[in-house]
């Protein structure tokens, strides 16, 4: 069996039109409150930052750069598909999804299919682990651990 | 979802991320097996089987009967709870993105009738 959750929508706009409004207005339609908002209470705002390596953050202060990460986006094909990171608030240190997103033409105009996957991926002490080949695990954690040392070193 | 819930989730998914422990959990799904009769359904060594099979225990997707001194005699049944938890929380994932997408759909296509009007 595969960790992975698939759902499909179809809309009436055109996959280009489609994929600019889902990442530029991101912030207009995804929904509030609690069991959307990385942190609801300090009602920030979401945005897609363009192209691979972007990331996918909800802003409190850009000033003061006060934001979540959910993560980086990995894939940017406008019109096509759209890969990023997925970091829930309560996800454990390191641990990261991966939300698959693709856009294609039809009769009626785009059909999304959005999947979501890799909730396998726990930390390489996690006892859960033992027996899996860590080495691929982390390799794909690498980058992630790299940026937060850095981050961290730049706030010290 | 309460937070050792999702710990238990996360825990069965990291012991199923292994295609041996997959294909274990897909044979004992037709019914209870003897630790012995399980193994010979792999191409691995004893100890490697029993190191699968004790993920799958300590992780509770299965659990094992005594079955006498002879441990090839042990047998292993899935248990049904942590699967029935995963297929709830799966849907709830799956709640939560449709939701997104029902949201979306009318914010874009709200949108281009907007510019149709004009």
């Amino acid at each position: 069996m595969s960790a992975s959750v698939t759902v499909a929508i179809t809309l009436e706009v055109e996959p280009e039109e489609a994929f600019r409004l889902f990442t530029e207005e991101v912030d207009q339609w995804w929904q509030r409150g609690p069991k959307f908002r990385f942190r609801p209470k300090l009602n920030g705002t979401m945005r897609f930052e363009p192209g691979e390596g972007g990331r996918l953050v909800e802003i409190y202060d850009e000033a003061k750069g006060e934001l979540y990460e959910a993560g980086r986006i990995l894939v940017w094909e406008p019109g096509r598909r759209l890969v990023f990171e997925w970091r829930g608030p309560n996800y454990r240190e390191g641990q990261v999804t991966e939300v698959d997103i693709r856009f294609k033409a039809n009769d009626t105009g785009t059909r999304i299919l959005l999947e979501h996957r890799g909730w396998e991926t726990l930390p390489p002490d996690h006892p859960a682990r033992h027996g899996l080949d860590s080495r691929a695990f982390l390799t794909m954690q690498g980058g992630w651990w790299e940026e937060q040392l850095v981050a961290l070193k730049a706030l010290a | 979802m309460s937070e050792p819930a999702q710990e238990q989730i996360d825990r069965v998914l990291a012991a199923l991320a292994d295609p041996t422990r997959r294909r274990m959990v897909d044979l004992l799904r037709e019914g209870p097996m003897r630790a012995g009769d399980l193994a010979a359904a792999f191409e691995i060594s004893g100890p490697a089987v029993s190191r699968h099979l004790r993920v799958l225990r300590e992780n509770a997707l299965i659990e094992e009967e005594e079955a006498g001194d002879d441990r090839r005699l042990r047998v292993y049944r899935l248990r049904a709870a942590p699967f029935a938890d995963l297929q709830a929380w799966l849907e709830e994932v799956a709640a939560f993105w449709t939701s997104q997408l029902t949201a979306f759909k009318a914010h874009a296509e709200g949108k281009t009738r907007k510019r149709k009007k004009k």
